[in-house]
């Protein structure tokens, strides 16, 4: 899909700047100057002084003039080559920042920041092919999941356990929203970092911003804690990224205009339910069915003893094309362990645990890989097997199609305050 | 039946009576139909397959504090290795052999801890196994009991009050000693100082100067390990960092030891049990660094 983000075919002339080899004059100059030499002809032929020395005066001016007019020339085409040059090497390393919306627009979109892009309040500023691309590379890269309703809070065991213990199931509504179709990997991750992500004070959460100091890697540099100079280890390219707490998570989703999904998003991308009744809604216990097949995703005894491309273990696709949600690495949700009830459990822990679902390449049961298992872990931890995939609700985006434009507008609202994922809650 | 018939049978009964099974742990004397040792409360099950089977079991010990882990990883153990496709694999023998196992894996699994292992040894879980290995022709068989840790801590500080550690301990071809690494990082010493009670015990035991204890291999594993990173990064500088005391007494008088770090959840966190009491509970399941202390005592033992 980049591919046909070539960043030469949207270089475009930058206004203002003429073109190499002309000079621009004013009109003004051009009579000020056939005056006087009109003057000084008249004043040759009819032996008047006085009005020669006029002539003289308004050739000294049109002389002025030009030359001011030349060194200007000069500096436009010198700063015209300079942005011709940032423009047709957008690299990751290149963090200045193209005077043109277009030109920030490519980089924006080689930086993986469609979504960003495709905000209404940034859409309606794009042109029509930009606004085009963006579109494409976002359903290439996510999956859109169907709004619906999806049975959470019930265990698998439930008639073995206490009743009076285990919350009753409910069933919660799901708006439309996409989800990554694979983990956010070290490349993309990289992209971030070399941006200066961890500087970009904005992106990050109020009450984590002196801890943001302490999100460095081996060297002491910002980054995942297996990093080492600020560069992800040689090979783990594709890679999902790991080492990262939540908060780097949730910047990282801020930064590409996305967000971390909610827990029943996560799920309802995985088991994919059906509702075939008003009570009935079953729902997969993996992405691809009800069966274990450790052929199909990477956990403890599928042969791998770490990460894999997340490319690999096509197999394990979910329903709506989503790769690996279950095993590879675990993935932060932005919920808060325990404060849906969705747990049968009554945990006590002084700091607010964050969910983690899928499973990892170490977890040892296959009951802990479900779609509907729910762990957890500080938000703060940056462990080895723990990554994320970013999410964007349909309602925050514009469409492909610049038309629509207008009536997307007026239903825009603000990204941190509006309910993602508005949970309905309904009589099970 | 007559009477003579009666009378010939009822020889035959006190004849076998009259014979002395001795237990393989401690080689107490037994009665040929005892289920556990009236000495030491071992299961004379490990006595009756040994004379069946013509097999002689090695014994390797797991101790540590009480709450250090020690069922946990030993269940696992069990477990891996039983399940891995690997170089080492486990074959139990004997259906008692299982429980520890199936018991520990049923509770991981629901994300509980298992029940604290009792004092009482006759309540003890005891595992008999083969150890098969592909560059070894024949398996290694082994006899490792689930100990409680508060009778091993009585042991120690009152010798013979559980004679059947004692046992275990002096039988013992090497022992993997626990350390919860999670209070070793929270700052607090106790860990260190039992630990190094367990070594004096250990070498107090057997003092000769051959096969005594500062011959005998002894891995030291630091538990729960998930919980401090740099533990596992390298448990030799951890030791030395957290447990300056036991890191002086292995380097002076153990010619054969190693550290480890193990850890079986993910991560834990507390939850308020149905009685009102907090708990402390696995959130998942992600084993790391079970088999090495274990493969390498193998190693150790057998080279």
């Amino acid at each position: 899909m980049f591919s046909s983000l070539n960043p030469a075919v949207h270089v475009r002339r930058l206004p203002g700047v003429p073109q190499q080899g002309k000079i621009e004059l004013n009109p003004t100059i051009v009579s000020v100057a056939v005056a006087s030499a009109v003057c000084m002809a008249i004043a040759w032929v009819a032996g008047v002084p006085f009005i020669g020395g006029g002539g003289a005066a308004g050739m000294c001016y049109v002389g002025v003039k030009l030359i001011a007019a030349i060194a200007r020339r000069d500096k436009q085409a010198r700063h015209a080559n300079q942005s011709r040059h940032d423009k047709s090497e957008p690299t990751v390393a290149n963090t200045e920042l193209p005077e043109d919306i277009d030109g920030l627009a490519v980089q924006m979109l080689s930086q993986g920041r469609y979504a960003l892009l495709l905000r209404p309040q940034l859409a309606r500023n794009l042109s029509a092919a930009l606004r085009r691309d963006a579109h494409d590379t976002l359903t290439d890269r996510m999956a859109l999941i169907p709004d619906g309703q999806l049975l959470v809070g019930q265990t698998e065991d439930a008639d073995q356990i206490d009743s009076s213990i285990l919350p009753r199931g409910r069933v919660v509504t799901v708006q439309r929203f996409f989800l990554d179709r694979y983990p956010v990997t070290n490349k993309l991750y990289q992209k971030f970092i070399d941006t200066g992500g961890y500087e970009q004070m904005a992106l990050w959460d109020q009450q984590i911003l002196p801890g943001v100091l302490d999100f460095v890697d081996q060297s002491g540099t910002p980054g995942p804690a297996g990093w080492c100079d600020g560069r992800f280890p040689k090979g783990l390219e594709n890679h999902p990224v790991v080492g990262i707490s939540w908060y780097e998570a949730a910047a990282y989703s801020r930064w590409v205009g996305k967000r971390l999904p909610t827990d029943v998003e996560w799920e309802k991308a995985g088991s994919w339910p059906v509702e075939l009744a008003a009570t009935n809604r079953p729902g997969r216990r993996f992405p691809w069915g009800n069966a274990m097949d450790r052929g199909r995703c990477n956990i403890w005894g599928s042969g791998s003893e770490g990460t894999v491309a997340v490319e690999e273990l096509a197999t394990g696709v979910s329903v709506g094309g989503i790769h690996q949600l279950v095993g590879n690495v675990w993935e932060w949700t932005s919920g808060v362990f325990g404060a849906s009830g969705f747990v049968s459990r009554d945990y006590k822990d002084n700091i607010p645990l964050r969910t983690i679902r899928g499973g990892a390449f170490d977890t040892y049961f296959e009951n802990h890989v479900t779609c509907q298992f729910q762990s957890a872990e500080d938000p703060v931890a940056r462990k080895h097997n723990i990554g994320f995939r970013c999410a964007v609700s349909v309602c925050d985006l514009a469409s492909g199609n610049p038309e629509e434009t207008e009536s997307e507008e007026r239903s825009t609202v603000n990204e941190e305050e509006s309910p993602q994922a508005e949970l309905t809650e309904v009589k099970a | 039946m007559n009477r003579e018939g009666q009378v010939t049978l009822d020889s035959y009964r006190l004849a076998q009576y009259a014979v002395q099974v001795p237990c393989y742990i401690c080689s107490g004397p037994n009665t040929f139909d005892a289920e556990l040792c009236r000495n030491c409360s071992a299961p004379m099950a490990l006595t009756y397959q040994a004379e069946t089977q013509k097999v002689h079991p090695r014994i390797l010990s797991c101790i540590g504090t009480s709450g250090v882990g020690k069922t946990v990883f030993l269940g696992m153990l069990m477990d891996m290795l039983s399940r891995q496709p690997d170089d080492m694999r486990l074959l139990a023998r004997g259906a008692f052999s299982i429980t520890l196992q199936q018991h520990t894996v049923a509770a991981l699994a629901r994300c509980e801890f298992p029940d604290k292992t009792p004092n009482e040894p006759e309540r003890w879980n005891w595992v008999h196994c083969q150890i098969h290995q592909t560059r070894r022709r024949k398996p290694i068989e082994l006899i490792m009991p689930d100990m409680a840790g508060e009778a091993l801590i009585e042991e120690v500080d009152h010798p013979d009050t559980f004679p059947v550690i004692r046992s275990l301990l002096t039988k013992s071809a090497g022992v993997m000693i626990l350390i919860d690494a999670s209070t070793l990082s929270g700052g607090t010493s106790d860990q260190d100082y039992f630990t190094m009670k367990l070594l004096s015990y250990l070498l107090e035991l057997v003092d000769d100067p051959k096969h005594g204890w500062h011959q005998r291999p002894v891995s030291l594993v630091f538990t729960k390990a998930d919980e401090s990173e740099s533990c596992f990064e390298n448990p030799l500088e951890f030791a030395q960092a957290h447990t300056p005391g036991m890191w002086r007494h292995c380097e002076e008088r153990f010619q054969k030891h190693k550290y480890f770090a193990a850890g079986v959840a993910g991560a834990c966190a507390n939850v308020r049990r149905s009685d009102g009491k907090l708990g402390r509970v696995p959130l998942r399941i992600e084993p790391r660094g079970i088999v090495e202390p274990f493969r390498w005592l193998i190693e150790q033992v057998w080279s």
